[in-house]
């Protein structure tokens, strides 16, 4: 088992954010965390990569807790926001500097960072920019790729579509296909249904800090959301 | 309902003032805790007494100084000198208003409107209201049964008119000077060479001016009223022409545009990735106080102490008297980076703290890299400052190098157990004012004085054996950098222990 939750609860005073029994992730699964806003899915990809500290429960990556045990982040890349970037940095600094974390010289980056070079920001200005000055797409794109380059079994991502423009949406949902072929693992955190039921092969629906349902896409899968996501207000479940 | 005309004049103040009024309520009253308030209190009682005792009876102390000069002579000697130090406090500490000014910008309230309130508004400030403790008490016990009402009132309106001046010279100095800091280094190190020169030369020419200026003014002559007058207005001009203009910033330009933030190539080489990631992140602590304007400067301000500050310390005149102070100059000499940017270390870090700790970064190596950094400003402020004790004070020689260790060693881990502590986050990047004091809370006010007082206390008390004094602290320090991977090894298990507390903190303090 990749991934674990056991007993899991975190709440922010009153509010119970997140709860969750159990649920687990099997290595190459590529899944789709989808739910309204403020449902639990940022806390959810926080308490996997120890950003949060459950009120109970704990999260265990490849059967050991991920508060306990840091090898995880061998294994793991991860984007979740512009917390997750450097921005004094440029971006081949940037890049440069997440490489040498992982062990890699600077001739390594260049060759690991080459199958995702159409994804990032590639006008001369804009490579020689800091990154606090690129448009918030470019920085996400920066962001997405260093985690992309570094996943070695799993990767985490907060929203990925979500600024960027149409065709580099179209080049990630690309690179995420080829990696999933490739066996990595991935959490895929969208509100773009359509996106997230071309990649991932499982759906994990969250609402109001429960998982409301978890099961492997279907055919009807997008259509199945889309209604549950027009009836939402109304409470029901279809 | 679409308003007809953009809100102006006094409908413009009045919408702000209700809407201000609220938001410094609040920010005054949030999230202080009590020993904030205890901290502040304390300090406020202290300034008040000191500075009313000192208006009102100004005479007895100057007489022990200038025991033949009137009291109302010697104020007029040294009012433009003393302006001149407020000057430098202020200019460290009063915020520009126009971050205040960006939530209303996409309001239908006029540009003019909004600037002329947040000026007018700017000068209820603490920098405004303590000059008048002391000027206050003094212009009743002393200027007015020495110059009569009308003179004596002419001197006090001038001395407002020099506090509103100050004020608005430093709005346009600190806005202008954002865009150009090359300039204010300039402008402060011509400050300190003239003053230096002027003491040392024993020219006066700052006392002489002010007296000429002041005196003439109680003689009841209106020159030195307009001369005021006219710079105040002045100020207030270029202030609000300099605040509208930076309400519409230009976009950032590349990199290369600023090639002086990059770092030496020497020192990228040696940084590549053949340290591997404490290479790596000693390069990212490096570009950190080198691009970003609040960490640079206190960098820069360290710097002007070791070698500005401590001439003026060193030189003629007798200013080291003793071992605390000689204790003093040497912690600060080598050790003032430190004790300035140390104290924030991960606070600096806190917009990226997250990319630090799901990245195979272990602590242990997160931690020595700041102390390495810790230590090497040790060295390179030893050497800056090293010609100055050779020139002007050789006989202090031994202190700078005792405390070369001491700091490097001793002062560098005091430093960092509080800023493995911290949890408050530091706006690097968008930095509102030219200096600001965001991510200092009382604690760190606080902790300087077990950082620094042990080393000058253990100095006075070994006064009669200085040599063995010396040799003791240097040794510490010694054993303590050998000692520089235990140090790691103890700071990475309690970081590890408040990892998910300082999160918390930088999350809930970032902007």
């Amino acid at each position: 088992m990749l991934l674990d939750f056991q007993h899991i609860r975190k709440s922010y005073g009153a509010k119970i954010a997140l709860d969750v029994p159990a649920w687990s992730m099997q290595p190459g699964e590529v899944v789709g965390l989808v739910g309204s806003n403020g449902a639990g899915k940022t806390t959810f990809l926080r308490l996997i990569l120890d950003l949060l500290q459950p009120d109970t429960g704990q999260v265990l990556f490849e059967g050991r807790s991920v508060a306990e045990d840091e090898s995880w982040r061998l294994a793991t890349g991860s984007f979740l926001d512009r917390s997750f970037l450097i921005e004094y940095l440029t971006i081949p600094e940037f890049l440069e500097f997440t490489g040498a974390t992982y062990g890699l010289r600077r001739a390594d980056v260049t060759s690991a960072i080459a199958p995702f070079a159409n994804f990032l920001p590639v006008s001369t200005a804009d490579s020689r920019r800091y990154i606090r000055d690129l448009s918030t797409g470019n920085a996400k794109k920066v962001g997405i790729a260093a985690a992309l380059f570094v996943a070695q079994r799993l990767l985490v991502l907060d929203e990925p579509f979500a600024n960027l423009d149409p065709p580099s949406q179209i080049r990630l949902k690309e690179h995420l296909s080829r990696l999933s072929q490739a066996g990595l693992s991935m959490l895929i955190s969208s509100h773009d249904l359509g996106h997230v039921t071309d990649v991932c092969t499982r759906i994990t629906l969250i609402g109001r800090g429960e998982i409301l349902r978890d099961e492997a896409r279907s055919e009807e899968t997008l259509e199945s959301l889309k209604s549950y996501f027009a009836s939402e207000d109304a409470g029901e479940l279809t | 309902m679409t308003p007809r005309h953009l809100i102006s004049g006094p409908a413009a103040f009045l919408l702000l003032a209700r809407a201000q009024r609220r938001i410094s309520l609040r920010a005054l009253f949030m999230r202080k805790s009590w020993i904030t308030w205890f901290v502040v209190g304390f300090v406020a009682l202290y300034v008040t007494t000191t500075l009313l005792t000192l208006g009102f009876f100004f005479d007895k102390f100057s007489r022990l100084a200038v025991p033949d000069v009137p009291p109302v002579r010697v104020v007029n000697q040294y009012l433009l000198a003393a302006f001149l130090s407020l000057f430098f406090i202020r200019f460290l500490f009063q915020k520009t208003p126009r971050m205040k000014i960006v939530p209303y910008l996409h309001l239908p309230i006029s540009r003019r409107s909004l600037a002329a309130f947040f000026q007018v508004s700017s000068l209820a400030t603490v920098h405004n209201a303590y000059p008048l403790l002391f000027f206050l008490p003094f212009w009743m016990r002393f200027v007015v049964p020495e110059a009569g009402g009308a003179a004596a009132s002419s001197w006090l309106f001038a001395v407002l008119l020099l506090i509103v001046a100050s004020h608005f010279a430093i709005l346009f100095l600190r806005s202008t000077l954002q865009q150009r800091t090359g300039l204010f280094y300039a402008l402060t190190l011509l400050l300190v060479v003239t003053a230096v020169i002027d003491e040392w030369l024993g020219a006066g020419l700052q006392r002489t001016l002010s007296e000429f200026l002041f005196t003439d003014i109680l003689r009841g002559r209106p020159l030195g009223t307009v001369w005021l007058l006219a710079f105040t207005l002045l100020g207030v001009v270029l202030s609000t022409r300099t605040l509208l203009k930076g309400l519409r910033p230009e976009p950032p330009a590349p990199a290369p545009a600023r090639p002086w933030l990059r770092l030496p190539r020497a020192a990228e080489r040696l940084l590549s990735a053949d340290w591997g990631t404490e290479g790596q992140l000693i390069r990212l602590e490096l570009l950190l106080m080198w691009r970003n304007r609040r960490p640079r400067h206190y960098l820069i301000i360290s710097l002007l102490f070791s070698t500005m500050y401590l001439a003026f310390m060193l030189g003629p005149g007798g200013r080291i008297t003793g071992a605390g102070m000689s204790a003093m100059v040497g912690l600060f000499a080598s050790g003032g980076f430190i004790l300035n940017y140390g104290q924030l270390m991960f606070g600096w870090d806190s917009s990226y703290y997250p990319a630090l700790v799901t990245r195979n970064i272990a602590f242990r190596t997160l931690v020595k890299s700041k102390l390495v950094v810790l230590q090497a400003s040790c060295v390179a402020l030893f050497v800056v400052s090293l010609p100055l004790f050779v020139l002007l004070a050789p006989e202090q020689i031994g202190v700078h190098f005792a405390f070369l260790f001491y700091n490097a060693g001793v002062t560098s881990v005091l430093v960092m157990e509080l800023a493995a502590r911290n949890r408050q986050a530091v706006d690097i990047g968008r930095s509102g004012g030219f200096f600001n004091y965001e991510g200092l809370s009382s604690r760190h006010w606080i902790w300087f004085i077990p950082t620094a007082l042990p080393p000058v206390l253990f100095m006075i008390a070994m006064d009669a054996h200085q040599e063995l004094a010396l040799a003791i602290l240097a040794t510490a320090g010694f054993a303590s950098i050998l000692a520089t991977n235990l140090w790691a090894r103890y700071f990475a298990a309690g970081l590890r222990v408040r990892k998910q507390r300082m999160l918390a903190g930088f999350r809930e303090g970032s902007p």
